[in-house]
């Protein structure tokens, strides 16, 4: 199916620019191969539909491409998380650093 | 010493020299604006006036810059702090009474409304201000007759213990729920608040409650 090699050839272009970053040292070993593995899976899922189906009918979800939609939407929510709480860290330690500034900044002054 | 009036100000350059002289001409008090990373002429308007200026290099909110006015008089051996607004709706006539009634030995006294006076205060905000007077009521168990008021007199003893970590507008709530939960002395006394078509547009819209619930949820 058309669909097939279009999702294909995006994940190969995604394999190889990952690849490009592993070179010029943007991501790290580990990095790399997590999102190998990620992005493999996915080929897999891709390329032979009816593994998910067999997956998702020993699990007692009807149709494959339900299950692949359940695990990705559950995975988003928990990446959404754990951004949120990293954000908001970032945003308090910001908040330190400015007033430690303004508190220096005053003192200096003095 | 006297107390410390903290006034948090975001691009306030145009109200707060007149806010600053008014409490310098109230009474004996240090004044102290923290500025919020504004991009208008808000620092040098208050120090022209009289006031000790603090410069936040970026937009904290509100509460952050509350904090580091906190912050600020702990260091100093303040023993008395008022929060006070920069847009010129609080009247500095009413600062000493507050303060007076803190030292009938309360650890704050929160200014409020309904014991006094709202001028102007536009109806949606008035729904608002009752939903939220419901909600607080219920959650701190504090029997006020106010909320989400920014005029209050503070112990500098009693506000070294209370956590602040509301960056934004949710940091008034977060200040009624540590009053609950330290069992802190708490009064209220009544202020007036004249909401000008100026303090109006700088102050919070009706999605900031959103926000506020928003913060309050999540972290």
């Amino acid at each position: 199916m058309l669909i097939q090699i279009i999702l294909i050839v995006l994940i190969a272009i995604i394999i190889l620019r990952l690849f490009a970053k592993y070179k010029s040292r943007e991501v790290s070993m580990r990095q790399l191969s997590g999102w190998l593995a990620i992005w493999l899976l996915a080929s897999a899922v891709i390329i032979r539909p009816d593994l998910t189906v067999r997956l998702a009918n020993l699990v007692g979800v009807g149709r494959g491409s339900d299950l692949v939609i359940y695990l990705a939407i559950i995975f988003l929510f928990y990446t959404v998380f754990r951004l949120l709480l990293r954000i908001e860290n970032m945003e308090k330690n910001l908040t330190k650093v400015v007033r430690s500034e303004a508190l220096k900044e005053h003192n200096r002054h003095e | 010493m006297p107390a410390l009036i903290i006034i948090p100000a975001y691009n306030e350059a145009r109200k707060i020299k007149e806010v600053v002289s008014s409490i310098k001409s109230a009474g004996d008090f240090d004044v102290l604006v923290i500025d919020d990373g504004s991009v208008d002429e808000t620092a040098v308007a208050a120090q022209s006036a009289g006031a000790i200026v603090l410069h936040h290099k970026i937009n904290r909110g509100q509460g952050a810059a509350l904090k580091t006015g906190v912050e600020y008089a702990c260091r100093q051996g303040y023993e008395t702090v008022v929060f006070f607004d920069a847009d010129g709706q609080m009247s500095a006539a009413e600062i000493d009474p507050l303060i007076s009634k803190l030292h009938e030995g309360y650890d704050v006294v929160l200014g409020s409304r309904n014991l006094g006076r709202a001028i102007n205060m536009p109806v949606s905000r008035k729904i608002i201000k009752k939903l939220a007077l419901i909600l607080t009521r219920l959650t701190t168990r504090l029997d006020i007759t106010d909320t989400h008021i920014g005029f209050q007199a503070w112990r500098v003893d009693a506000l070294k213990k209370i956590r602040l970590n509301q960056d934004r507008m949710a940091h008034a709530s977060q200040l009624l729920a540590e009053i609950s939960r330290l069992k802190l002395r708490y009064a209220e006394a009544p202020v007036t608040i004249n909401y000008s078509d100026y303090s109006l547009k700088k102050g919070q819209s009706i999605f900031g409650s959103f926000r506020i619930i928003w913060d309050l949820l999540i972290k």
